[in-house]
């Protein structure tokens, strides 16, 4: 279990190594599916038939729909690199470790007083949550916002299957419906910032002041 | 008497089979490429007529130039008395741990860089001021690295982490070891001058880091300097899979199961020599500025394996 977080996590990761925003959409759709490869691993464990179903769901809408839209935006706008990030890849590479040790930090008491089997995951999943916050935080261009969002809402499902072994599931499927809905609308902020703008640098975002 | 008819079998070992490992690689990547390659004893070949040639030094050179390569050569022949190849606990275990063996392979990449400076031509500077980039941002990943092999071990001597995972075959699959050896792998390349890090193939100066470094040796210097590149690869490959593979290795000496050992040893290096050469194939050599990202990759992988074997008990 403490495999797979980690494996979750190091993809998140990789969004911070690599330039080209398709490889950010492909980072992301890997994420997905070993956060899916998680989440049958522990329905195999507790046994729980509705895991089955969310993660059947995760599998359609994480993997296969939204980095199908993502990639169709990223298609027609053209963007391909991300330009020149606040932070430089070493520095984030750094920071990234200090975040993990952070939310290590934080989680030792839940880690020590629970007896999950499935503990150990739960700092990995945390430092999921806090890389997706620092790629949002970080990155200009729109889309790499958009692939930070949907990192840290990785984060946090995988925290949440981790730590209570999934949530009812009509909370899971608004959950879903949501961030879908997010990414459509954010889709459409895409498309209005490259018409106003000619770019996707969330900077110029600061001529609209005037 | 047995101590020392052990750690020479291992000096001899790492002088017979380094040259046909690199000739392995050379002739998997040639056959991926869709060439013949040459056979697999050219490098003995290659050493064998070196030690032939007649020896050409620059007028600017110093003791340096003359002393480097026998530093690099012993440097490298010592660290392969530690390294566990057959046997573990090795008898001059108590003498040098990971942490030494590291540390004398550094070693030479120094006298090397010293010596590339040392001839006044201009590609030997280029060659020694990369090469001690790259060494600078390696080591604070082969430090963490090693701390991270030794954390499950509880210590970082190399005949207890070898009894020790030998002793707990669970605890190969953990996320932390298996983190630590990637990062030690990276570093591998790093420091062995392989691609993505550097070609080792290349014959244009401007691509070159430790080609470049070695480009005014000839004749037996050259075959020192060579035979220990290959020697400190082939050292680097058998500790990353002793350390992560144990099994196999011997820990009585008796004849057969330092048989078993030598074949288990073979097998493990022909594995991970396929996947170099396919990785080689695979992939183009990164751009000088693009290095440090590689080994900030690395460094991150080596802190998630000390967090996660440390912090999580």
């Amino acid at each position: 279990m403490t495999l797979a977080s980690s494996l979750v996590l190091l993809s998140g990761i990789a969004v911070l190594w690599r330039h080209s925003l398709a490889a950010y959409i492909r980072a992301f759709a890997r994420q997905s599916f070993l956060f899916v490869v998680a989440i049958v691993l522990i329905a195999a464990q507790t046994g729980d038939a509705r895991l089955y179903v969310v993660a059947a769901l995760v599998l359609l809408m994480k993997v296969v729909l939204i980095p199908n839209i993502l990639q169709r935006v990223q298609r027609h706008v053209g963007a391909d690199l991300e330009i020149h990030p606040y932070v430089n890849t070493p520095a984030s590479l750094v920071i990234t470790g200090a975040l993990t040790l952070l939310s290590y930090a934080v989680a030792s008491p839940v880690t020590a007083l629970g007896s999950l089997p499935t503990r150990g995951g739960i700092p990995l999943a945390l430092a999921t949550v806090f890389v997706g916050l620092f790629i949002l935080v970080s990155r200009k261009s729109a889309l790499s916002q958009i692939i930070g969002f949907l990192i840290l809402e990785n984060g946090i499902a995988l925290l949440a299957v981790l730590a209570t072994s999934g949530v009812p599931l009509i909370v899971e499927l608004g959950v879903f419906l949501d961030v879908l809905l997010g990414v459509l609308v954010m889709q459409v902020f895409v498309y209005r910032i490259r018409e106003t703008f000619e770019t996707l640098d969330v900077d110029r975002l600061k001529e609209l002041r005037h | 008497m047995i101590p020392w008819l052990l750690e020479a079998l291992q000096c001899l070992l790492t002088l017979l089979l380094a040259p046909g490992l690199i000739g392995f690689v050379r002739l998997l990547k040639a056959r991926l490429q869709g060439r013949r390659g040459p056979p697999l004893g050219q490098p003995y070949r290659d050493l064998a007529k070196l030690l032939d040639k007649e020896r050409v030094v620059s007028t600017q050179a110093s003791w340096i130039f003359h002393a480097a390569p026998f530093v690099v050569f012993a440097s490298t022949l010592v660290a392969s008395l530690l390294v566990p190849l057959v046997a573990a606990p090795l008898p001059f275990d108590r003498v040098g741990d990971l942490i030494v063996v590291v540390y004398l392979l550094l070693l030479g990449t120094f006298f090397l860089a010293l010596a590339g400076l040392d001839t006044a031509s201009p590609f030997g500077g280029m060659g020694a001021s990369r090469e001690m980039t790259i060494a600078a941002l390696a080591e604070p990943t082969i430090a963490l690295a090693i701390f991270g092999m030794a954390a499950g071990a509880g210590s970082t001597n190399l005949g207890e982490i070898v009894a020790r995972t030998l002793a707990n075959p669970g605890s190969t699959l953990g996320s932390g070891h298996l983190m630590a050896f990637a990062a030690l792998f990276i570093v591998m390349l790093a420091e062995c001058g392989r691609l993505p890090v550097d070609n080792p193939a290349t014959h244009l100066e401007l691509t070159m880091i430790h080609e470049a470094m070695i480009l005014e040796y000839s004749g037996p210097y050259l075959a020192l300097v060579e035979w220990a590149a290959q020697m400190k690869f082939f050292l680097f490959l058998s500790l990353l899979s002793n350390l992560v593979c144990p099994w196999g290795v011997a820990v009585e000496l008796r004849p057969r199961a330092l048989g078993v050992a030598l074949a288990a040893l073979v097998v493990k290096l022909a594995v991970l020599a396929i996947g170099i050469a396919v990785l080689e194939t695979r992939l183009a050599k990164l751009r000088l500025f693009r290095v440090p990202e590689l080994l900030g990759v690395s460094f991150l992988l080596a802190l998630l394996a000390i967090t996660s074997s440390f912090l999580v008990r």
